[in-house]
């Protein structure tokens, strides 16, 4: 098992541990039912129904009163954003926990997907409504979209002082690792001054090899159905199109098979004049990356170069190739 | 005033519009209603520039919320009973709604009369951006 799939799997059996678990002891929600919330409610939504708003007109329909209305079910339970306490938005209960390991891994995204309701009956001004939320699945990892993550299912069910059922929802999300653009955009917001490199396409397939260059290995694609090296990765195998594969560790050393150097347009976060190498490395495959090291003039054919990796942008280690003579 | 059976027909439907030109402070007010701030759909530098977004998009929730307006208007009061939906594509300011139901089937359970509907809600580029299911109780 490599570095990677031991890693992940630990990922999986802590959030796993989460599952089935309460959010939290019983949850009373703060505020009963009430008239001011239903109002602003209704306004978000431009709902004029008198059942919700005109207690004289409500009187007369089959509720005998006011009543909020069934889509307000998950807004009594929210906890607001309280920013004189910073307390109250720590991870203290097993959601915020489990959100938390997520960020922690890099799955830092987060998305509703879907809800479902069901209403035992329309609550009316002054329930008080208790929530009992479990963790009720977490999915495979799923490449989505959006990025790769997971789907957590979670549900609520509310009861009134009576301990009654008045309803329950169940609520799906994705937690994702935020795909190039936003990854990029968030970098760009945080440090304008300095261009970075554009990041390369980073997926379900290739991921693996861009973070052991983080950790400083270059590793190559090997085939487990006939034992071929491939790069870059990908997920078949063109000589005997199987999908089976492993990796090993490159040592480094190899020869350059061609180059150019590029000069124009200056693409922001490199520098110019910018030699690129197509590298022969001694295991049998071939690798496109920068060369260094050298002044472009005296890179040759055949020239013998070694893998390091460089710190090119903050958390990116990229593979350079200097020559060795 | 509800719905009747011996009205109804497998494929009947009801069509409202449910928002048009939906304004960013609309989206701020269902923020306040529900409690929800996540600052993706309230803070339009956080939307772009931190999680790289156009802009602020409203909440599924929201569009939930606005497509029920639409069911509880055509089924009457106190007869929802069960509503799910996924969310399928984003909503953005400007966009105008659009809620359809069109009946599934007609039942019997435990003696009441329910309804199954399919909810779907587009935009005015007629992209669904919320699909679902409700159940109604409705009359003999």
């Amino acid at each position: 098992m490599s570095e990677l799939e031991k890693k992940k799997t630990e990922f999986e059996a802590r959030i796993r541990e989460f599952v089935g678990l309460p959010e939290g002891p019983p949850y009373l929600c703060p505020d009963a039912v009430n008239e001011a919330m239903i109002r602003h409610w209704c306004d978000a939504m431009g709902d004029q129904n008198p059942a919700y708003l005109d207690a004289d007109a409500a009187a007369e329909t089959v509720h005998g009163g006011l009543v909020a209305p069934p889509t307000m079910l998950q807004s009594w339970e929210m906890r607001g954003y309280p920013m004189h306490d910073a307390t109250r938005l720590l991870p203290q209960n097993n959601q915020r926990k489990l959100h938390a390991a997520f960020d922690e891994a890099g799955y830092t995204g987060v998305v509703a997907t879907d809800t479902e309701q069901e209403y035992a009956r329309y609550l009316r001004p002054g329930d008080r409504i208790t929530a009992e939320t479990t963790i009720e699945s977490i999915s495979e990892e799923k490449a989505t979209a959006l990025g790769i993550g997971y789907f957590i299912v979670t549900r609520s069910v509310f009861s009134d002082e009576q301990g009654e059922e008045v309803g329950n929802l169940s609520f799906r999300v994705l937690k994702f690792k935020p795909a190039q653009e936003a990854q990029a955009a968030q970098e760009s917001a945080a440090a304008p001054a300095k261009p970075t490199r554009i990041r390369s396409p980073y997926g379900h397939d290739n991921g693996w090899w861009w973070e052991a260059c983080q950790e400083g290995r270059l590793l190559i694609q090997k085939c487990s159905g006939c034992g071929e090296l491939r790069h870059p990765p990908r997920p078949m195998c063109g000589s005997c199109q199987s999908t089976e594969w492993d990796s090993i560790e490159a040592s480094g050393r190899g020869s350059v098979y061609s180059f150019t150097v590029l000069h124009y347009p200056p693409i922001p976060g490199y520098d110019f004049p910018c030699p690129v190498g197509l590298i022969d490395l001694e295991e049998g495959t071939r690798i496109c990356a920068n060369i260094a090291g050298v002044e472009p003039e005296d890179i040759h054919i055949g020239m013998k170069v070694e893998c390091m990796f460089d710190d090119v942008d903050e958390g990116l280690k990229l593979p350079f190739f200097y020559m060795v003579e | 005033m509800a719905l009747r059976a011996s009205d109804l027909r497998i494929g009947d439907s009801h069509e409202e519009v449910v928002v048009h030109n939906l304004s960013r402070t609309q989206i701020v007010q269902y923020a306040g209603a529900s409690g929800d701030y996540n600052p993706v759909h309230t803070d339009e530098v956080f939307a772009t520039k931190v999680a790289g977004y156009p802009t602020v998009f409203a909440h599924g929730m929201l569009t939930m919320g606005l497509s029920g307006k639409m069911l509880t208007n055509w089924v009457g009061d106190g007869r929802l009973t069960k509503y799910g939906v996924r969310f399928v594509s984003q909503v953005w300011p400007g966009d105008t709604l659009t809620s359809r139901a069109t009946i599934q089937e007609i039942r019997e359970e435990n003696g009441e009369r329910l309804v199954d509907l399919e909810i779907t809600t587009e935009n005015q580029d007629g992209r669904a951006v919320v699909q679902g299911s409700a159940t109604a109780r409705i009359d003999a």
